[in-house]
């Protein structure tokens, strides 16, 4: 026995200082990286590369307007589309869902890429069909492309608050003779106004931190994001491009306390049977949600028809016909990247979910003070933008004893990294289920530590951890921020691929690639889905 | 007749839960709904308030058909188990909420709403958030909310769920003076028999979507009309096709059948005994101020059987 639990304390203590390690060299230290960059010159201080502040204000202007506009509309799209599946019948609401998950499952940039063939110079929609010749690029163009892409997300957020309303707040509303739009001004949403809040701000974050649509769809409106990475791929000035992180990274920072604050209001309304909803009368306020979420609906649609004819068709003196060669011409870019991605986001999959797992136990289940500290440390990768995140690698691992720029290695360090926040939030929240009480008894039945962390914590986070994993392998399959510095141009990625394509106005083939990615992505998704809703079957 | 229920059926997934039922209720009488879970009491509420679609019958409200009508058009209030409060209102808001759809202009709404708060003792509460009050003033609330629309008829859903004990004593009591003071006729629905039996005129007893009796309380006790009936409320000794109801069990000094004491339990203000007579147990009260009888002792009983 005695040896048994020496051998026991010290793996636990080798797993402590594991954990704590990767989470200083591989978070904090990038992160402590970018600001050296920026702030440090000949051992001093300085705050020159600011100095771009007073000239290109326009950047952080143009930024400010995009992500607040951005923010806007995909926060009031995404609350028509919550709003509408309150009211709709669970099949409605699992193809709602199933549209999302679509737009959820793509690289970010992807609306771009039909926007310009639907709505661009030559755009189906624009040129043949309305007869116009409008100029597409520009903040508009990067708003609706965001828009589209953010939506999602928002949505099932929102969604995810509507599930769990009590409805008898409705039917006492109700009761008191209140109509429909009152129902819905009154109660409903003033109650998820914090979900509300919190989409709003989710999606100005993400909005300020994209480069890729604004680099395709911008035109001449840059942002500081495009700037920041235009500072590193065209004129090498690292720097210049910490710098602007840092600007892009503030108002991050507060955004994401907000929504700390935010997130802590949350109702904790009780989930009652939804029996008795869907009959509320359509008036008013409910045809104005109806129009909005189909209109949403109705352009994922034909966005996601689009990329899909693109790919499987050409045209030949004006006449549109179906092919295959498109799908063979894109073989060669597809062969190797699509490979390597797959590769990597199973391993950032497996290991962001193991590194979240063990932290959370430390943490959360044992409540270890120093763990709580690393905990937050492990929460900033989702607090930047992928950008900044991404140079913080370049500059932590660009010399003896981390020499790993250029290597495969630190694209996988990156994209796991990037995604322990989201794994170490789906874990904990797993293990909110655990009582203290099994615990407890573990303990006194004679478990070490452990044995605790095997026999208990990881069989009943089991759903947890697979969830972490296939959200960590879309993201890492759909990623681009942050890795598109460390990537080595031999050894590219498939998102990279895809970027270059639409970056170059090769569209059919940026189309055979998008459906690719969205179909390894979609089926991950939904055999998950699968996996997880047998396991649950079986529980009860 | 002031409610009418008329052959109620309703249906989940082709199972019915509420089959055939009809009662009615008087201008204001208190009934209650009383049956275990399951038995459908929950679904006839909800139909009555216009919460859920029937599938046959009719519900006449003071000589209209009113099934058709939508929730909203009812003149019917509704306070349910978990309250429905609206967690982002304060008292005085939750409370005056109704009157908003009545055309009652905002001042007159505060004003009817502090009266309110007087009535239902919480006077001073009106600035609290809801999510700060204890259950039973959340009960007062989600009821005050309900009463100053002036309905006809009050639904309750298992008023008494949430609350302990000695609160539940005292919104029994509550229940019963809004009734004198408002002179509102209400219907509520519970599992809990001590309820029903404190402060309801009529009991309905459900069992599997039937109703097995309607009756007072009284009558309901010395008189089921079924098993059901029987063994759902109180205690009783059933053999063959008779029943004695255990406090109806009197040991007599002389005369009488002989029985032998094989067990007891002491519950505070009786005491529980189990006895045999003619080889079979039975159960039998005594009240505490009675002489205590000991285990393995003789005694001589009369029982008053009753034909179930």
């Amino acid at each position: 026995m005695g040896v048994r639990k020496k051998t026991l304390d010290f793996l636990d203590l080798a797993f402590k200082l594991l954990v704590a390690m990767v989470v200083l060299v591989f978070v904090l230290y990038p992160f402590v990286a970018v600001f050296g960059k920026a702030l440090y010159r000949n051992g001093r201080l300085n705050f020159s590369e600011f100095l771009f502040l007073k000239g290109e204000l326009f950047l952080v202007k143009n930024s400010i307007v995009s992500a607040t506009l951005t923010a806007f509309l995909s926060t009031l799209f995404a609350l028509s589309i919550g709003l509408m599946t309150f009211f709709a019948s669970s099949r409605q609401r699992k193809i709602i869902m199933f549209i999302l998950l679509l737009t959820m499952v793509s690289p970010p940039f992807i609306g771009s890429l039909t926007y310009i063939e639907l709505f661009g110079r030559n755009g189906l929609i624009t040129k043949q069909i309305l007869k116009l010749s409008i100029n597409p690029y520009g903040l508009w163009g990067i708003v609706s492309v965001q828009t589209l892409g953010f939506t999602s997300l928002n949505a099932v957020l929102l969604m995810g608050y509507l599930d769990a309303f009590d409805n008898t707040m409705i039917e006492s509303a109700r009761s008191l003779k209140a109509n429909t739009t009152s129902i819905l001004l009154d109660i409903v949403i003033p109650i998820i106004r914090p979900a509300i809040a919190v989409s709003f701000l989710l999606s100005f974050i993400r909005s300020m931190a994209d480069f890729s649509s604004p680099m395709i769809i911008g035109g001449a409106y840059n942002t500081l994001a495009t700037e920041a990475y235009l500072s590193i791929i065209a004129k090498g000035n690292s720097p210049r491009a910490s710098a602007m992180s840092i600007i892009l990274f503030i108002p991050s920072i507060l955004v994401f306390l907000v929504y700390t604050y935010f997130s802590k209001q949350e109702q904790r309304a009780s989930k009652s049977s939804r029996d008795t909803k869907g009959e509320l009368k359509k008036t008013g306020l409910y045809y104005a949600i109806m129009v909005l979420a189909f209109f949403f609906i109705l352009w994922v649609i034909i966005q996601y028809s689009a990329i899909f004819l693109a790919a499987f068709t050409d045209k030949y003196k004006g006449d549109t016909y179906f092919t295959f060669e498109n799908i063979i011409n894109s073989i060669p870019y597809l062969k190797d990247s699509f490979i390597r991605s797959i590769l990597y986001s199973i391993i950032a999959g497996i290991l962001s979910s193991l590194i979240g797992l063990i932290l959370s136990y430390y943490s959360y289940i044992k409540n270890i003070k120093y763990m709580r500290v690393l905990d937050f440390i492990s929460n900033m990768p989702y607090i930047v933008p992928g950008t900044f995140f991404g140079l913080g690698y370049i500059f932590a691992f660009n010399k003896w004893p981390l020499e790993l720029t250029g290597t495969g290695l630190i694209v996988i360090l990156n994209l796991i990294f990037r995604q322990i926040p989201m794994s170490i939030r789906t874990i904990q929240n797993s293990m909110t289920q655990i009582e203290k009480a099994t615990l407890n008894s573990a303990k006194d039945l004679g478990a070490h530590s452990l044995d605790i962390l095997k026999d208990v914590v990881f069989p009943m986070t089991y759903s947890g951890l697979f969830l972490s994993f296939s959200n960590a392998f879309i993201s890492s399959m759909t990623t681009i921020g942050s890795i598109i510095f460390l990537v080595y141009p031999s050894k590219k990625l498939a998102t990279l691929v895809l970027f270059d394509l639409v970056s170059s106005g090769k569209y059919k083939l940026a189309s055979v690639l998008s459906v690719v990615i969205i179909i390894i992505c979609l089926s991950v998704s939904l055999l998950s889905y699968r996996i997880l809703n047998r396991g649950r079957e079986n529980v009860s | 007749m002031f409610l009418e229920i008329k052959n109620l059926t309703k249906k989940y997934n082709y199972l019915e839960v509420v089959k055939d039922i009809s009662f009615s209720i008087e201008e204001k009488e208190i009934i209650c709904i009383l049956g275990p879970s399951g038995c459908g009491k929950t679904t006839i509420l909800q139909a009555i308030g216009g919460f859920i679609d029937i599938d046959g019958g009719g519900i006449i409200l003071n000589g209209k058909n009113i099934e058709k009508l939508d929730a909203e058009e009812r003149n019917i209030a509704t306070v349910f188990q978990s309250y429905g409060l609206f967690p982002h209102k304060t008292v005085l808001e939750n409370i005056i909420y109704g009157l908003k759809f009545r055309k009652v202009k905002k001042r007159e709404a505060v004003l009817e709403g502090k009266r309110m708060l007087d009535i239902l003792n919480l006077r001073g509460y009106g600035d609290k958030r809801v999510t700060a009050l204890s259950g039973g003033e959340q009960q007062r609330v989600a009821l005050g909310r309900a009463l100053i629309v002036k309905p006809k008829l009050l639904l309750l859903d298992e008023p008494f769920s949430n609350l302990d004990t000695k609160l539940r004593i005292s919104m029994r009591e509550e229940l019963l003076r809004i009734r004198e003071v408002f002179n509102i006729t209400m219907l509520f629905v519970t599992h809990d028999q001590e309820d029903a039996f404190s402060i309801a005129d009529r009991i309905i007893l459900m069992n599997k979507g039937r109703i097995e009796q309607i009756d007072s309380a009284r009558s309901l006790y010395f008189n089921p009309k079924s098993e059901f009936a029987l063994k759902f409320i109180g205690s009783s000794n059933i053999k063959d096709g008779y029943f004695v109801r255990p406090e109806s069990i009197k040991v007599t000094s002389h005369g009488g059948k002989e029985a032998r004491v094989m067990d007891k339990t002491f519950k505070g203000s009786f005491m529980e005994y189990i006895i045999k007579y003619q080889n079979s147990s039975y159960l039998m009260y005594r009240l505490n101020n009675e002489e205590e009888l000991q285990i393995g002792s003789k005694i001589y009983i009369e029982m008053g059987k009753k034909k179930i």
